[in-house]
C-alpha cells in the first residue's frame, strides 16, 4: 500500500511541477531521472510483492509513465536520456564479462559447448525462419525481400536466442541451489552472453553491409571493416581490461568513480575506433576479471554494481517507455509463435546437446533456466534501434514484448526445474515477498 | 575530439592530480584545496586551450546542476537537530552575527560600486550586490576540518570556526535562494493564472525539498541496508536538484531542506550519509572541474569590482566577527583576529556562484562568478594555514599549560576536502 502511496505522491508532485517549470540547464533530463528511478523502483518492489522480477516492474513503470499512458516521461525526456542507455548498455556488457570466469568454463566446457551449440543454433535458425515466414506481417520486415529480409529475420534470431544470466543468478542466489541443473545452467547462461555477443556483432555488422542503414557510408561497408569491428573490439577490451586490472593492483582507490569512467571511456574509445561497443566492454570484463586477484575483480565489480543501480532501474524503464503500446497490442497475433518457437527451440537444442554431451537426464532441465531474458538482451535490442532508428525501434518493440512474457514465464520455469530436482536448499528460497528486506544491491541491480 | 572521452580524460586527469601531486602538497605544506580542479577546469574550457568548448560544457549542466543538489544534500545532512543542541547557544549567535553582518556590508558595499562604476539600473545593481554578498559569507570548511583533524576540538576558536562555517554555509545558501525567489521570471500565466509572487516561490523552494525528504521517507521506511539506500537516496537527490532548476529555483537551498528533513526524521542516519558520502568526492571534483570550464571572463565585469569584492570580504569577515565576538562577550576567547579562520572559499562559494550563473536571467552572473573564482583561487589553498595560525595563538595564549600541539609532525595525510560543514565528534547512541 505504501509503494502505491509513494507512485501517487510521485505523479501528483510530477503534474504539479511540470507546468511550472520553464527549463534550465537539462534540468527536464534530470526532473525525469529523478522521477523514473523512484518511480520504476517503486513498481519493481510491487512486482515482487506478487513474485514477479523486478525488471518487469521496471518495464511496467516505463509503460505507465511513458507516452503511452500518463505521458509524465514525454518523448523529449526520454531523447534526453539516451546518454544513459547507452551508459547502461557499457555497464551490463562489463558486467557480464565480468561473470566468466575461466576456470568455471574449463570445469564444465564441453557439456557447456555442447548443449550451447545445439540449443543456440536450433534456436536462431528457429527463430529466423519464424520470421522470414511471417515476412510481411511484421512491420520491420515490411518492403523487404530477399537478402536484406534474410538479414533483418536473422539478426532478430541473433537477439532473441540471448538468455539472462542475472535471472539465473538472482534466483540461484535466493534458493542457494548449486547441483548440476543450476551449476550448468549458469555456466550455459554466461558462455552464451560471449557468444550471442560476437554473433550479434557479426550479424549487425553483415547487416549494415546488406542493408546500409540512413545515412551511412557505404564506401566504408567492407569485410575488412566488419573484421575489424570484432576483433578490434577484442584488442580494445583487452587493452581495457588489462588497465583496469593494473590500476586495481597499484591504485585500487575511488572504485565507484573509476567504475562509471571504465563503462564511459569504454564506450567512448570503441566509437572512436568504430568497433563493436558491447564486444569490446565484455572482452573488458572478462580480462579483468581473470587477470586480477579475486578480491581485486569482486572490488570492481561491485563498485559498478553499486553506482549503476540507478542507471539500470532507469534503463529498463526508458525501454518499458519507449515500447508503444498501440504497437505491441498490433504485434500480440505474433508474439505467440515467436516465443513458442524460442521455447520449444530451448527445449529441443537442450535435450539434444545433452544427449551429444552425454550428461545426466537431470541436466535435460536446464532448459527452464534458458528461458529468461534480461539486461543484455533489451541492450542488444537497443543497439539494434541505433543502428537502424526505425526498423530497429519496430524490432525492438516486438523485442522487447517477447522479452516481457519470458521475464514473466522464465523464472518460474527455473524455479521449477530447480525444485523437482531437488537443488533446493531446504530453509531457502522463502517467498519473494519476504526477501524484500534483505535483498542486496547485486540483486536488484541483475534482478 | 568527442565530448564523452574529454569528460572522461578531465575526470581521470583531475583524480590523478588529487592523488598524486596535491595530496603531498597537502600533507607536506598544509596547502588544502579544491582549486587545482577549478584551475584544470579553467585551462581545458573555451578561455584557454578550448579543448572543452561552450557547447560541451553547457550539456555537461545536468551534472553539475546534480552536483549542486548532491552538495546541498550533504549540508542539510548535517544539520542534525539532536547534535546541534549540545553546542552552546553562544557560538550559534556569534556565528550568526558574523554571518549577517559579512553579508550585509559586502552586499551593500559591493552594491554601491557596481552602480558608481558600471552603468547600471539601482535594481540591477542591488541584486549582484546580493548575490556577491552571498558568495563573501560562505567559508572554506576545508582548513577547519584539517586542523581540527590534527590538534582536536579542545580549542575554542576551533569549536567557533567549525559552528561559523556551517552557518556561513546555511545563510549563503538560504540568501541566494531567496533572491532567486524574488527575481524568479514570471511563469507561464496560463497555469496560474497570474504570475506566482516571490513568497510563493520561496515557500515551493522550500517544499520542493520538504516533499523530496518526506517522499524519500516514505520510500524507504524503516531500511537500513546501504546498497538500497543508495539507490532510494540518488533518486530523490536527483529528482530534487532537477526540480529545482526546472523551476529556476535553488537547487542548493531546496537540496539542504531536503537533507535536513531527512536526517531528523529517520533512524537510518548513519547510513544515509554513508551512502550521500558514496559519491561525494567524485560529484565534488567534477562541480570544481565544470565551474572553472564555465568561468568567461568579461570586459565588462572589470577588474576594479572583483579587487573591491576580495577587499570588502576581507574586511568584512574580520570585522564582523571581531564584532560578533565582542557582542557575544567572546572576545577574549576568540581573539581579535579569529574571522581570519574565515577568510578561505572553496567549493560551496563556487557552488553559490554557479547556481546565480546558471539562472541566466540574474543580472551580472559572470561578475559574481568571476568574483567568486578569484576568491577561491587565492584564499583556498591557505585556508588550513589561515586556521593554523589562529590556533596556535590559541593554544599558547588561552589555553596556559595546555599541551603543546604536534601539527608539524602530524601523520594524519590531508587532502582535498570535499565541503562537509559540521565535523562533529564521534555520534553519541542518540545519533545511531
Amino acid at each position: 500500500m505504501r509503494r502505491v502511496v509513494i507512485l501517487a505522491l510521485l505523479f501528483g508532485a510530477m503534474q504539479l511541477v511540470l507546468p511550472l517549470g520553464g527549463g534550465g540547464h537539462g534540468s527536464q533530463w534530470l526532473l525525469t531521472f529523478g522521477f523514473l528511478i523512484l518511480a520504476a523502483y517503486s513498481v519493481g518492489e510491487l512486482a515482487v510483492l506478487v513474485r514477479l522480477p523486478k525488471i518487469t516492474g521496471y518495464l511496467a513503470a516505463g509503460v505507465i509513465f511513458g507516452p503511452s499512458l500518463f505521458n509524465t516521461v514525454t518523448v523529449d525526456a526520454i531523447g534526453e536520456l539516451r546518454p544513459v542507455s547507452s551508459l547502461a548498455i557499457g555497464l551490463i556488457a562489463y558486467l557480464a564479462g565480468a561473470e566468466l570466469r575461466w576456470e568455471e568454463v574449463r570445469k564444465r566446457g564441453a557439456t557447456i559447448v555442447k548443449i550451447l551449440t545445439a540449443e543456440m543454433v536450433l534456436g536462431l535458425v528457429a527463430l529466423s525462419a519464424v520470421l522470414w515466414a511471417l515476412g510481411d506481417r511484421i512491420p520491420f520486415l515490411q518492403g523487404t525481400a530477399g537478402s536484406s529480409r534474410v538479414a533483418f529475420a536473422v539478426l532478430f534470431g541473433a537477439v532473441a536466442i540471448v538468455h539472462s544470466p542475472a535471472v539465473v543468478m538472482a534466483l540461484l542466489s535466493e534458493t542457494r541451489a548449486g547441483g548440476p541443473i543450476a551449476r550448468t545452467t549458469l555456466g550455459v547462461v554466461l558462455v552464451s552472453d560471449v557468444v550471442v555477443v560476437i554473433l550479434f556483432s557479426a550479424m549487425l555488422a553483415i547487416t549494415r553491409a546488406v542493408v546500409p542503414p540512413t545515412g551511412a557510408n557505404l564506401e566504408g561497408v567492407s569485410l575488412g571493416m566488419m573484421l575489424w569491428e570484432l576483433g578490434g573490439a577484442v584488442l580494445v577490451g583487452a587493452l581495457l581490461g588489462g588497465a583496469v586490472a593494473l590500476y586495481l593492483r597499484f591504485v585500487k582507490h575511488e572504485l565507484v568513480l573509476f567504475a562509471i569512467v571504465v563503462a564511459f571511456f569504454g564506450l567512448v574509445i570503441a566509437r572512436l575506433v568504430h568497433v563493436e561497443t558491447l564486444l569490446a566492454l565484455l572482452t573488458a570484463g572478462f580480462v579483468t576479471e581473470n587477470l586480477s586477484r579475486h578480491e581485486d575483480g569482486e572490488a570492481i565489480r561491485h563498485a559498478m554494481e553499486r553506482s549503476a543501480a540507478p542507471v539500470f532501474v532507469v534503463f529498463f524503464a526508458l525501454a518499458g517507455a519507449e515500447m508503444g503500446l498501440r504497437e505491441v497490442a498490433g504485434f500480440w497475433p505474433l508474439l505467440i509463435p515467436i516465443v513458442a518457437v524460442r521455447t520449444a527451440a530451448i527445449w529441443g537444442g537442450t535435450r539434444a546437446g545433452v544427449r551429444w554431451a552425454g550428461a545426466t537426464p537431470d541436466t535435460r532441465r536446464v532448459w527452464m533456466g534458458l528461458v529468461p531474458q534480461a539486461g543484455v538482451a533489451i541492450g542488444l535490442a537497443a543497439a539494434v534501434a541505433q543502428a537502424y532508428p526505425v526498423r530497429g525501434s519496430q524490432m525492438r518493440t516486438l523485442f522487447l514484448a517477447v522479452v516481457a512474457i519470458n521475464q514473466v514465464i522464465g523464472p518460474i520455469l527455473f524455479r521449477f526445474a530447480l525444485n523437482r530436482s531437488n537443488e533446493i536448499v531446504s530453509g531457502a528460497g522463502e517467498p519473494a515477498a519476504a526477501r524484500l528486506t534483505p535483498l542486496s544491491t547485486e540483486e536488484a541491480i541483475r534482478e | 575530439m568527442s565530448e564523452g572521452l574529454i569528460l572522461v580524460l578531465v575526470v581521470a586527469a583531475s583524480y590523478l592530480a588529487a592523488r598524486v601531486a596535491f595530496e603531498w602538497l597537502a600533507w607536506r605544506f598544509l596547502i588544502v584545496s579544491g582549486a587545482e580542479y577549478l584551475l584544470l577546469g579553467i585551462l581545458l574550457g573555451p578561455q584557454l586551450s578550448g579543448i572543452l568548448s561552450p557547447d560541451a560544457v553547457e550539456s555537461f549542466a545536468p551534472i553539475t546542476s546534480l552536483g549542486l543538489g548532491w552538495m546541498g544534500a550533504l549540508i542539510g545532512g548535517q544539520l542534525v537537530l539532536p547534535r546541534m543542541i549540545r553546542t552552546a547557544a553562544v557560538l550559534y549567535r556569534v556565528a550568526l552575527v558574523e554571518s549577517l553582518l559579512t553579508f550585509a556590508f559586502t552586499a551593500a558595499l559591493m552594491a554601491a560600486g557596481i552602480y558608481g562604476t558600471l552603468d547600471v539600473a539601482p535594481r540591477i545593481a542591488i541584486v549582484a550586490g546580493v548575490g556577491l554578498g552571498a558568495v563573501a559569507t560562505v567559508s572554506a570548511t576545508a582548513g577547519v576540518a584539517v586542523v581540527a583533524r590534527q590538534l582536536g576540538r579542545r580549542s575554542p576558536v576551533v569549536q567557533q570556526l567549525e559552528v561559523a562555517s556551517a552557518t556561513n554555509a546555511v545563510v549563503g545558501i538560504l540568501v541566494s535562494g531567496l533572491l532567486f525567489a524574488i527575481v524568479h521570471p514570471d511563469p507561464d500565466a496560463a497555469v496560474v493564472g497570474r504570475p506566482l509572487t516571490p513568497t510563493e516561490w520561496a515557500v515551493i523552494t522550500i517544499a520542493v525539498g520538504v516533499v523530496g525528504g518526506a517522499l524519500f521517507h516514505l520510500f524507504v521506511g524503516e531500511e537500513r541496508k546501504v546498497d538500497r539506500l543508495f539507490i532510494s537516496l540518488a533518486g530523490a537527490v536527483i529528482l530534487v536538484s532537477g526540480a529545482a532548476t526546472y523551476l529556476r529555483v535553488s537547487p542548493l537551498l531546496a537540496a539542504v531542506c531536503f537533507g535536513f528533513v531527512l536526517v531528523n526524521t529517520t533512524r537510518s542516519r548513519a547510513q544515509i550519509t554513508i551512502a550521500l558520502e558514496r559519491i561525494e568526492r567524485p560529484l565534488y571534483f567534477a562541480l570544481l572541474v565544470l565551474a572553472g570550464a564555465t568561468w568567461r571572463p568579461s570586459v565588462r565585469d572589470s577588474v576594479v569590482l572583483v579587487l573591491l569584492f576580495l577587499l570588502v570580504r576581507i574586511a568584512a569577515k574580520i570585522g564582523a566577527a571581531r564584532l560578533a565576538a565582542r557582542w557575544n562577550g567572546m572576545l577574549p576567547a576568540l581573539g581579535p583576529h579569529w574571522g581570519r579562520g574565515l577568510l578561505g572559499q572553496g567549493g560551496l562559494a563556487l557552488a553559490v556562484a554557479l547556481s546565480y550563473l546558471y539562472r541566466e536571467d540574474v543580472p551580472l552572473a559572470n561578475l559574481v562568478f568571476t568574483a567568486a573564482v578569484a576568491s577561491v583561487l587565492l584564499t583556498d589553498v591557505l585556508s588550513a594555514r589561515f586556521v593554523r595560525s589562529l590556533v596556535y595563538v590559541d593554544v599558547h595564549q588561552v589555553i596556559a599549560g595546555a599541551e603543546q600541539p604536534r601539527a608539524t609532525k602530524s601523520p594524519v595525510p590531508v587532502g582535498p576536502v570535499p565541503p562537509n560543514i559540521v565535523q562533529p565528534d564521534a555520534p553519541s547512541s542518540a545519533d545511531a
